[in-house]
């Protein structure tokens, strides 16, 4: 017997075999039922005989034969196409038969919807030695996956990537990319990133090989664009990948447009526009005016406060209004400015357009020859045809100049902005439509940190890494609409123009530069620095002004004061005050001269904020540069003080689209505490003067020394004491001890008294309302600070005008209580005086081991009498938060009686008498003396005065009193006093025994004589009035 | 304690997929993804008519060498997804019942937060930090 490897060899005319022909011949006729019981017989003989190959053979027919019985009169022998495999696979070896085998059998099985069992039989059959065969089978096994009643939609596709993965093994390129383009249709946009991304990558490289470039691009793309997990060197090698892809597309059509480059991400809300030019480094002493720039963040309440200042200025220019056409001047677009309209943009200025890029990768990548891209209009406004209108698209560098960086290296998962620069130089509408750039990689990008670390040293070397060039469009969304009810209810978004700039016209530039400006001061220290201005620009500049809403913080001089335009390095040692010497004789009494405020540039209604400077001729010519001194003065808080000053500037020749132009300047000062002053004004008691006016005040004026820091300030020496007022001046100081430096060491307080009196009614008549009278009352011989003069009074009324736009209580006026009112008026009036009172001092400081003498002023407003006023607004307690009440409010008449106290001060008396008086009583038992009572009316109307002088019995000290006096003679007088009149009585009192006697007893009552609805009230009583009556 | 903690959506994609060791973050999809195949199977072994009635926590879905997967699906066919090292023989049962408890009341506050659009990725912090707790806990 032959005998091959899988058991014995037939004849063919052995009877197994004719019984097997037989089986075929039954098959080909379609006799199944037959067929397949011959197959039946054949098998049970060949599995006798062990005939395996036969065996195998005819099991699988017959089980064929059964599936093809019509009827089906048995079931279908699944165990039968099993064993024939089995047999083919491993007894025979021959994996041809068992490949055919488990194809028809799958066929079988999958005809009667068994899938998962077809699947089954036909994973089982991949191996490792045939790719192809593999490959086959797993992509049908597929096929069964997703054709189950329940679809296993993952199996399907984790069997797919498996087949094409053994396609591209096999070298079948079209069929693995088919295999991984099913695939990804299962994992498209859901969440499985590292799968999503192992799918695109082959896709991309089987579709390169391929030649399908546009496939492989987007692929790729993909795989860069969304947020990979991928590791860094995966990364690496995808844009590496992707790069040399891109390359091979843009060499085959060379001519085409720039692609769209998905790299690196532009945050293009957060671009930023800037016009103008960068800010100058501070050179040595100068300090260029910080105006705006790309460093600055931008703050919302800032650029309100700026927007403020400009409103105010432009409406000062327009008497009183803003044009209907104003918009705030914008220097610098960004998400939060408004970019409704066009901005506009000054030919041969330099546009900056900041775009933000994001790296979204683990790598970094190089960006070179990065430039903007931009589309322009040339427009001549005197042009003939509006219709010709050219387009050019970039590289026109004689209408527009474009920056280009050479080398732009983003750093893996950085976000980093780059500036790009236009230079328009002529005018028309610009658009800026993008940026263009060439991509590329660092070389051995997995050393990620390293590279970082040394930009400097790659350059040249990157040109030889791959790069591709190409395209990134800025498209910026605008604010969400959300006005009319259409807007509201659908999406819609506004036009965002800051990329559109319209090039206009020059326009004159100015640039500010601040010479030995401060950054630390003392509070009320008044420091003198310069300010430059020079015009840069190519057209002469007009109306310079600045506003600040600190105007008491800095001053150019008034307008009286001579412009005394030294060079500021000669000025270093002097006083920052106009001084005059004077003669030591006159220190006592006060100094006066008077100054209207008008001549400082304060006038009534008019903005203080806003404040025209000075410049030699009112305009400054292309070129040209001036210097002004300006004074400073520390603001009176203690802390950092930022103060904003906008300069506003026209053209000399009327723009039609840009009116005017600003500069701005934030100034950082430090103030530290220096003095603090505080002065309360009272009535003298003594007599009057010999002119016999009523009015004559005493001022007291306490000053301590509230500096904190040990080593830098010696100590503060009192220079001058000025008053300014309308109506009062001071005369001379009391109780001087003989001139002596009003020295104040650390914590020291000083206490100054004054009198003052009222100005000369002629002169007061002769000056108009604005007039005030300044008196300086001089300490130490030096030389007099005329404080009527720039920079003293500049600040003084600055201060004022600060003080005067604070609320003030205002009692409401009732129309049907008008009488009233004005008596009530009147009488406040008596208690009210208006003195200001200016307290210069020099602090003697050392710093860095040298003496340094600085200079400032103090001011206190005085309003009331007997109440305490400060150079310091008094810290305020938060009032309390008040209960919201839902009632409505009762009608609360506000009750206009003046207080006693306001009532009690509208008459002022004084006693004069002997201090002390001997009387022999052993002579004479009774002691006259005679008394004067002098009374004088503060008021300006007439008043009705009752003067008493009987004692007030109940009183029970009165009774105590052991052997009180009397008064002689008339015990009541009844007398009219006219408007500050004085009147005096000539009393008598009489003394039975020696002793200490209060002669402070009379008590009067004042009312105003045309007022019968305002009760007498009874006056303050004087001091007590002591005298001593001694026996001789 | 767990090493991996994902939610996955009724549609079968990841709401929320995190895993401790992050370099290894590849083998954990994986492992996510083969369980829902156990997931699909436990749910529709059980009938139609069960379904309503069925335990939310599903048990033990399949133990590899290294690790056991946990699953767990809302009545909305939210599956949570849990792997633990294999090695931490201190979990019982009751212990990942708890775990999964917790998970699905972060889960449904993330649900009630009005800005959330369901289906959407979940980055909610606080949910974050819930499931990092969960994460290091005993570790």
């Amino acid at each position: 017997e032959l005998k091959n490897t899988s058991g014995l060899l037939y004849p063919p005319e052995a009877p197994e075999l004719q019984i097997r022909k037989m089986a075929d011949l039954c098959f080909l006729v379609q006799h199944y039922d037959l067929a397949y019981s011959c197959y039946h017989t054949a098998k049970k003989d060949f599995l006798n005989e062990q005939a395996m190959l036969y065996a195998a053979g005819a099991l699988e027919m017959a089980a064929v034969s059964a599936f093809l019985q019509p009827g089906a009169p048995r079931p279908y022998p699944a165990h039968y196409m099993d064993t024939a495999i089995q047999t083919y696979r491993d007894i025979c070896k021959n994996m041809v038969l068992a490949e055919r085998c488990v194809l028809l059998s799958a066929e079988i099985l999958k005809s009667q919807s068994k899938y998962s069992e077809a699947a089954a039989l036909l994973i089982r059959l991949t191996s490792e030695d045939s790719d192809l065969r593999s490959a086959l089978l797993l992509e049908q096994a597929a096929h069964c996956f997703i054709n189950m009643k329940s679809p296993m939609v993952r199996k399907y596709a984790f069997h797919m990537i498996l087949a094409g993965h053994r396609f591209s093994k096999a070298g079948q390129k079209k069929h693995a990319l088919r295999c991984y383009c099913q695939a990804m249709q299962v994992y498209k946009g859901k969440g499985w990133s590292l799968a999503e991304d192992h799918i695109n990558f082959t896709i991309g490289r089987q579709s390169y090989t391929l030649r399908q470039l546009d496939n492989a691009v987007s692929a790729f793309r993909h795989i860069l664009i969304n947020e990979s997990k991928q590791s860094a060197a995966q990364q690496g090698a995808f844009l590496r990948e992707y790069l040399y892809v891109y390359k091979n597309v843009s060499q085959l059509s060379p001519d085409g447009p720039l692609p769209q480059l998905p790299l690196p991400y532009i945050n293009s809300s957060a671009t930023r526009v800037f016009f103008g030019h960068d800010r100058r480094p501070a050179d040595g002493e100068k300090q260029a005016a910080t105006h705006v720039s790309l460093d600055q963040e931008y703050d919302s309440e800032s650029s309100q406060q700026w927007r403020e200042l400009e409103e105010q200025v432009v409406a000062l220019v327009n008497k009183g209004t803003i044009p209907s056409s104003f918009q705030p001047t914008q220097y610098c677009l960004n998400s939060y400015s408004d970019n409704s309209r066009f901005p506009l943009a000054v030919v041969e200025e330099p546009i900056t357009v900041e775009v933000a890029f994001r790296n979204p990768l683990k790598v970094p990548i190089l960006l070179t020859d990065l430039s903007l891209l931009w589309k322009f209009q040339p427009k001549d406004f005197s042009a003939k045809d509006d219709e010709e209108v050219k387009e050019l698209v970039t590289s026109e560098p004689e209408m527009i100049g474009t920056e280009v960086i050479s080398e732009f290296l983003v750093n893996s998962e950085e976000s980093k902005v780059a500036r790009l620069k236009l230079f328009p130089h002529h005018i028309g509408e610009l658009h800026v439509l993008g940026i263009v750039y060439n991509l590329g990689t660092i070389q051995g990008s997995v050393t990620v940190d390293g590279i970082g670390a040394l930009p400097g040293c790659h350059t040249g070397k990157h040109s030889l890494s791959m790069s591709v060039r190409g395209r990134q469009d800025l498209e910026i969304q605008g604010p969400r609409l959300n006005n009319t009810k259409e807007e509201k209810t659908s999406i819609k978004y506004g036009p965002d123009r800051r990329l559109d700039p319209i090039i206009t016209e020059e326009m004159p530039l100015l640039e500010v530069f601040f010479i030995h400006f401060p950054t630390g001061l003392l509070c009320g220290e008044i420091r003198k620095a310069y300010v430059e201005f020079v015009n840069v620009s190519k057209c002469p500049l007009t109306g310079l002004k600045v506003v600040s809403k600190r105007p008491e913080f800095f001053t150019f001089g008034g307008n009286t004061a001579v412009l005394t335009p030294l060079s500021p390095s000669a000025s270093e040692n002097c006083s920052a005050y106009k001084t005059v010497v004077t003669d030591s004789t006159s220190v006592c009494t006060a100094l006066v001269s008077a100054a209207s405020s008008v001549d400082f540039g304060i006038g009534i209604g008019s903005q203080p904020e806003v404040i025209p400077v000075p410049l030699p001729d009112t305009v400054l010519l292309p070129g040209a540069s001036v210097q002004l001194p300006m004074w400073l003065r520390g603001p009176d808080e203690e802390g950092v003080h930022e103060i904003n000053f906008l300069f506003y500037y026209e053209s000399v020749k009327r723009q039609p689209r840009i009116r005017h132009r600003i500069l701005r300047h934030t100034a950082v000062i430090c103030t530290s505490r220096s003095l603090n002053v505080q002065a309360t004004v009272c009535r003298s008691n003594s007599l009057e003067d010999e002119e016999g006016r009523g009015g004559n005040m005493l001022v007291f004026v306490d000053v301590e020394n509230i500096n904190t820091s040990e080593a830098g300030v010696k100590e503060f020496h009192i220079v001058q004491v000025s008053s300014s007022s309308k109506h009062w001046k001071l005369q001379r100081s009391v109780n001087l001890s003989e001139n002596k430096d009003a020295k104040l060491a650390s914590r020291e307080k000083g206490k100054f008294c004054f009198k003052a009196v009222r100005c000369k009614e002629k002169e007061a008549a002769t000056q108009s309302s604005e007039k005030y009278t300044f008196a300086d009352i001089i300490f130490g011989n030096e030389q007099q600070i005329v404080s009527s003069a720039s920079p003293c009074a500049d600040f003084f009324y600055r201060s004022l005008s600060s003080e005067l736009r604070k609320p003030q209580a205002q009692p409401s006026v009732h129309a049907e209580k008008q009488p009233l009112e004005d008596a009530v008026r009147l009488i406040q009036k008596c208690s009210e005086v208006d003195l200001n009172i200016v307290v210069l001092w020099k602090a003697y400081v050392v710093e860095d081991s040298k003496q340094l003498i600085l200079e400032g002023q103090h001011h206190v407003i005085l309003r009331t009498i007997g109440k305490e006023a400060f150079s310091y607004p008094q810290k305020q307690e938060p009032p309390e938060m008040e209960l919201l009440k839902f009632v409505r409010p009762e009608n609360t008449t506000v009750s206009s009686r003046p207080s006693v106290e306001q009532l009690s001060s509208l008459i002022k008396t004084s006693l004069h008498y002997p201090e002390s008086f001997n009387h022999p009583f052993h002579l004479k038992s009774l002691c006259l003396v005679p008394v004067t009572l002098l009374l004088s009316n503060c008021s300006k109307t007439d008043v009705d005065v009752i003067v008493d002088l009987r004692h007030k019995t109940t009183s029970p000290e009165a009774l105590e009193i052991h052997g009180s006096f009397t008064w002689l003679g008339q015990t009541q007088y009844k007398l009219q006093l006219k408007s500050q009149e004085i009147h005096s009585l000539q009393l008598k009192a009489c003394f039975v025994h020696t002793g200490v006697y209060n002669l402070g007893t009379p008590r009067v009552f004042a009312k105003l004589s045309d007022q019968v609805t305002v009760f007498e009230t009874s006056q303050q009583n004087s001091m007590p009035a002591l005298i001593i009556i001694n026996s001789v | 304690m767990a090493v991996c903690v994902a939610v996955i959506a009724k549609e079968n994609y990841p709401l929320y997929i995190r895993s401790v060791p992050t370099e290894n973050e590849l083998k954990f999809h994986y492992m996510v993804h083969t369980s829902l195949d156990v997931v699909d199977e436990k749910i529709s072994a059980l009938g139609k008519a069960l379904v309503d009635q069925r335990e939310l926590y599903l048990g033990l879905l399949y133990p590899t060498e290294d690790h056991k997967v946990y699953g767990y699906v809302t009545n909305s066919k939210v599956k949570f997804v849990m792997v633990v090292d294999a090695s931490n023989t201190a979990l019982r049962d009751n212990e990942i019942r708890s775990m999964f408890r917790k998970l699905h009341n972060s889960y449904t506050d993330v649900m009630c937060n009005p800005f959330y659009n369901p289906g959407d990725r979940i980055q909610s912090r606080a949910f974050d930090s819930m499931v990092t707790s969960m994460m290091i806990q005993v570790c």
